[in-house]
């Protein structure tokens, strides 16, 4: 079918996709997330493929890869539909058993089912998992059932129709549904995403000046002034995949939340500006905004309206400094990615000097819901100041790592433990890092604060893109500092003075005290230096670089005390501080002796080895490879 | 006709007293080598003042890049705004007459301004070789 | 149109699309600054001109070198935490270049006279020890020379400014502008009867047709010929022959 023409061709384009796709037809989706696809996911898609095939089956069954389904942890992921039954750790060879018992003979496999870390219990529907029960995957969910190349996946959903309905609501009613849903910058800043729309669609009008692009129009629309809309898709943060995985996954919800906004702001031109580093990301926008132009879902005139818009992609050089607004549209304009001072937004002059609106990819993903169900529904979701879900990347010292996409609201014990599974390996919780390297660590006793855009902020960190990396008791905070200042040193752009030289005499000052250099003045240069970064930078990336180590000194002070006037480690991690030792839980079975690079322990069969600490570089592979828990480190 | 700078060689006696007033006055060091106006002997007992003409088609601010300096309308002359200045000399290279001329020190052109409007060269000279009238 | 505000309580105007620095300086007011200069656009890297700015109520403390005016602000240059903040970007400055005189110059003047931080670059042994990364050199060749010899380089604390890949540039045209305007002088310009050497680049000179002596870089002239009002006539003489043959003029019409 060639361009759909108008909203009643939607509607009937979709009764006829779902005509085709009885509710007998059942889908094996496989998770063909970049994460599953380090694990072999291809390999059991095709698997699955041939065996269907093999057994006769290839019209009453659909395989279809699709895009990450956030429980990375237990990747690969089957989910069939509409079951629910979910497999997990599945691999190429287990295939043939699981067409042959599960797929004809509705037989359970029990060893691919989900197993509870703590509890042993096993579950088969996807609901029932505590990772999943607990989580409203509102715009992740749909990654489970759409093939992000088929954009007939995404239409039979209901793609499209949030657009279709927006059109006719004309971009005035749309504007105030987006700003009473209190829509909130997914991206890290937390602004509301109406009132920046607004403030673009503003930007340079005058009175009596022909009206925003977009309207119906005879023959097409003229813009009143050159407006962009701009998706941020540089996802930076260490740890961070949430955007990648909405992009891969579903890059038509992101699609149509950019032409929804670009016909309320009055644009004609939309880029998304990719990290270079997420090629699956590129290759599913690229298909996608192929077929959204077949189907006359971009280009000129949109559902036969007058609204003609189409969406370029633009790819990063490897730098995070790129995802700062004003550097993201210099690297855009082909310049060097490096901001610039804002005292005038960029929604007044923007790319090409231009007003632009930019949104994270997450932010444009929830605007096709907030106009599809309205924003009194929207606004039940979450808490006041922040309604609606937010996707969070559950990564660290956690059982269950991947994406959750929770409600805003919903506590960070609730998400490490009900639905992370808490500590592995019987570690003690420690802290929490949210918001990356902008972001600040939180200590147990703030585990019952609700996450959402103020509270983190009140309490010492930040929501910043929904990087959530949880730590326990063998993670040194002070090395966790040094390491967020380690990469932001790296990623600055060197402009400006305090981000520049501040970051870099900050890392080493932290890292004297890894070093056990350190005295109490270091902590009070640090702190000095911090506030003048703080107050001085011209960006963000500078203006929020303190806040993890101000944060750790905050709340872990004592660890840092520790190592400065102890000369001591208390997490065991700094390497100049700490001292391997073998007990006397000590078997002597020599493997450690075997495998130490070193060569430095000694002592023979059945009897206690010992480490020569001088030697000793720290590596840790005794402590890995002792079966009897016999190294200390201290 | 007011406001205008007059240099009469007839009368000056090659004494210098203007060179040395405009150092002392303009100069950031009061070296000689700062005095914008030079006097030059050009035969037995003869002498003349050489100082900016402040041209009418001042070449100096047409080569300019950074349009620095500028007519101020009151005392006609053509002013230097040192802070527009980035020290190329194309000043120095295109002044047909060698008037303005490039201090490599402070790396800005020695370029007379007649004081705002009371030369010292005129105020100091004794033998009224310069004269504001 | 004019503009009007209040510095440190005092009325001020502007014309507006200036900016608060260059007002308050021609006001009198002091605020330091090294990697500004009017005849480029302001750049805001050094930090040193961090102020005080209300608008509409609410305070920030800004870089005043790229702030435009705007009706009804008041900026406020003085103030604990300014001094705070300015002495520590000057022990940030100081350390990483410790060979450049006028900034321990500077950094006295405002009660820094030394820097708790090791004066090292970034990675040791490289990079020199007196350039602030400023960009003076490279915004004045790029926007006002137009030569584009010299360009930042690198990303973070590996940044360095000079000629594309530390080479020779073609572009150059050795008139020594970013010397001139350099906060440190630290560009060499190296000037023989000859030659002059800058930027690891040899130019031929202009020769003075009366006397040969040098006039101006050769790669200048064109450059300034082909991009200015003037043509090469005028930069044919030195500096002196110009005005002996002018006193020589002048002396038959006075007598």
């Amino acid at each position: 079918m060639g361009k759909i023409r108008n909203p009643k061709e939607l509607h009937s384009y979709r009764e006829e996709l779902l005509a085709k796709r009885t509710a007998s037809r059942k889908v094996i989706a496989v998770c063909c997330g970049t994460g599953c696809n380090a694990s072999g996911a291809r390999k059991v898609a095709q698997a699955l493929v041939d065996e269907i095939q093999k057994q006769g089956l290839a019209k009453e069954i659909d395989v279809r890869p699709t895009g990450c389904h956030g429980f990375c942890e237990r990747g690969t992921l089957v989910l069939m539909h509409p079951e629910e039954t979910l497999y997990q750790r599945v691999k190429p060879e287990d295939v043939p058993a699981i067409v042959e018992k599960t797929v004809k003979n509705g037989e359970i496999i029990a060893e691919h089912l989900y197993d509870d870390p703590v509890s042993g219990e096993k579950h088969v529907k996807e609901y029932e998992i505590p990772f999943y029960k607990h989580q409203e995957r509102l715009i992740l969910g749909k990654n489970g059932l759409i093939d992000p190349t088929k954009i007939d996946d995404y239409i039979a959903l209901g793609g499209y129709q949030a657009l279709a309905k927006a059109l006719e609501m004309g971009p005035d009613r749309v504007l105030d549904e987006v700003k009473r849903a209190n829509v909130r910058g997914r991206g890290g800043g937390g602004f509301p995403a109406g009132r920046k729309w607004e403030t673009c669609r503003n930007a340079g009008r005058q009175q009596n000046a022909l009206p925003p692009s977009g309207e119906a129009r005879e023959g097409g629309s003229v813009p009143a002034e050159k407006r962009y809309v701009i998706c941020n898709a540089d996802e930076g943060d260490p740890g961070a995949f949430m955007d990648r995985s909405v992009l891969e996954g579903n890059p038509h919800a992101v699609i149509e939340g950019m032409i929804i906004g670009a016909f309320t702001i009055g644009s004609d031109e939309g880029y998304v500006y990719v990290r270079h580093e997420y090629p699956l990301a590129v290759k599913h926008l690229t298909v996608a905004l192929e077929q959204a132009r077949e189907k006359g879902l971009l280009g000129k005139g949109i559902l036969g309206s007058g609204l003609c818009f189409d969406i370029k992609i633009n790819r990063g050089g490897g730098a995070f400094v790129c995802g700062e607004s004003t550097a993201l549209m210099a690297s855009i304009e082909g310049k060097v990615g490096e901001p610039r001072a804002k005292h005038i937004h960029t929604v007044v002059a923007g790319l090409n000097g231009k007003p632009t609106n930019l949104n994270n990819v997450e932010t444009w993903a929830n605007i096709p819901l907030v106009i599809e169900k309205g924003a009194d529904w929207y606004t039940k979701i979450g808490t006041k100041s922040s309604p609606g879900t937010k996707i969070f990347s559950l990564v660290g010292k956690v059982n269950n790592t991947g994406l959750v996409e929770v409600p805003m609201g919903m506590t960070l014990r609730q998400i490490i433990f009900d639905i992370g599974g808490g500590i592995p390996k019987g570690g003690e919780f420690k802290a929490v890092q949210t918001g990356g390297p902008s972001g600040g660590c939180l200590p147990a006793d703030k585990l019952d604060i609700p996450v959402d855009f103020d509270t983190l902020v009140e309490q010492g960190s930040m929501m910043g893109s929904g990087g959530m990396i949880v730590m326990d008791d063998k993670t040194c905070m002070v090395d966790v500092a040094k390491y967020f200042l380690n990469f932001l040193k790296f990623e600055s752009c060197g402009k400006c003075t305090t981000c520049r030289e501040g970051l870099r005499r900050l890392h080493e000052l932290v890292t004297e005290i890894t070093e056990g250099r350190a005295t109490l003045e270091t902590i009070q240069l640090i702190e000095e230096l911090a506030a003048t970064v703080e107050a001085g930078s011209l960006c963000a990336l500078g203006t929020t670089a303190v806040n993890p180590v101000r944060s750790t000194l905050q709340f872990f002070r004592d660890e840092y005390l520790a190592h400065v006037n102890e000369k001591r480690c208390p997490a065991g991690v700094c390497k100049a501080l700490i001292t391997y030792e073998i007990t006397d839980a000590c078997t002597g079975c020599m493997v450690c002796k075997k495998r130490c690079p070193e060569s430095v322990i000694s002592g023979d069969k059945k009897q206690k080895h010992v480490i020569d600490t001088a030697g000793c570089i720290k590596c840790g592979i005794c402590n890995d490879v002792c079966k009897f828990d016999a190294v200390r480190v201290y | 006709m007011e406001n205008l700078y007059v240099i009469i060689p007839r009368n000056c006696t090659g004494c210098r007293t203007c060179e040395l007033a405009c150092a002392m006055v303009k100069g950031h060091d009061g070296a000689l080598g700062q005095s914008r106006i030079r006097v030059f002997p050009t035969g037995v007992d003869k002498y003349v003042q050489m100082n900016c003409l402040q041209c009418a088609e001042a070449a100096c601010a047409k080569a300019c890049p950074t349009q620095a300096l500028v007519r101020n309308e009151r005392t006609r002359a053509v002013e230097l705004d040192a802070g527009k200045c980035i020290g190329c000399a194309l000043c120095e290279a295109a002044c047909p007459f060698g008037h303005i001329r490039f201090d490599r020190a402070s790396a800005k052109p020695l370029k007379c301004d007649l004081c705002g409007g009371e030369p010292a060269c005129a105020k100091f000279c004794p033998h009224r070789a310069l004269e504001m009238r | 149109m004019t503009v009007k505000f209040t510095i440190n309580g005092v009325g001020v105007e502007s014309a507006a699309g200036a900016n608060v620095l260059d007002t308050a300086r021609r006001y009198g007011f002091e605020i330091p600054s090294l990697c500004h200069h009017e005849a480029v656009v302001p750049y805001g890297a050094c930090r040193l001109c961090l102020v005080e700015i209300t608008k509409g109520g609410r305070k920030k403390l800004t870089t005043c070198c790229n702030y435009e005016v705007l009706e009804g602000i008041s900026v406020v240059t003085d103030s604990p935490a300014i001094r705070q903040h300015r002495a520590m970007v000057l022990e940030l400055i100081l350390a990483e270049a410790p060979d450049a005189e006028p900034v321990r110059e500077l950094a006295k003047r405002y009660g820094v006279a030394f820097s708790r931080f090791e004066a090292t670059r970034a990675v040791e042994g490289e990079g020199p020890r007196d350039c602030i990364l400023c960009g003076l050199c490279a915004r004045v060749c790029t926007e006002v020379v137009k030569a584009d010899a010299l360009t930042f380089n690198g990303r973070g604390d590996k940044r360095g400014v000079g000629t594309p890949y530390g080479e020779a540039a073609d572009p150059c045209v050795g008139c020594a502008s970013c010397a001139s305007v350099c906060p440190t002088n630290r560009i060499a310009v190296k000037d023989t009867r000859d030659k002059r050497e800058i930027w690891g680049r040899e130019l031929a000179l202009v020769r003075c047709e009366s006397c040969g002596a040098p006039v101006m870089t050769e790669a200048h002239r064109d450059h300034a010929v082909r991009i200015g009002p003037l043509p090469a006539d005028y930069y044919k003489t030195c500096t002196a022959c110009k005005r002996k043959s002018l006193s020589g003029r002048l002396a038959k019409v006075g007598s």
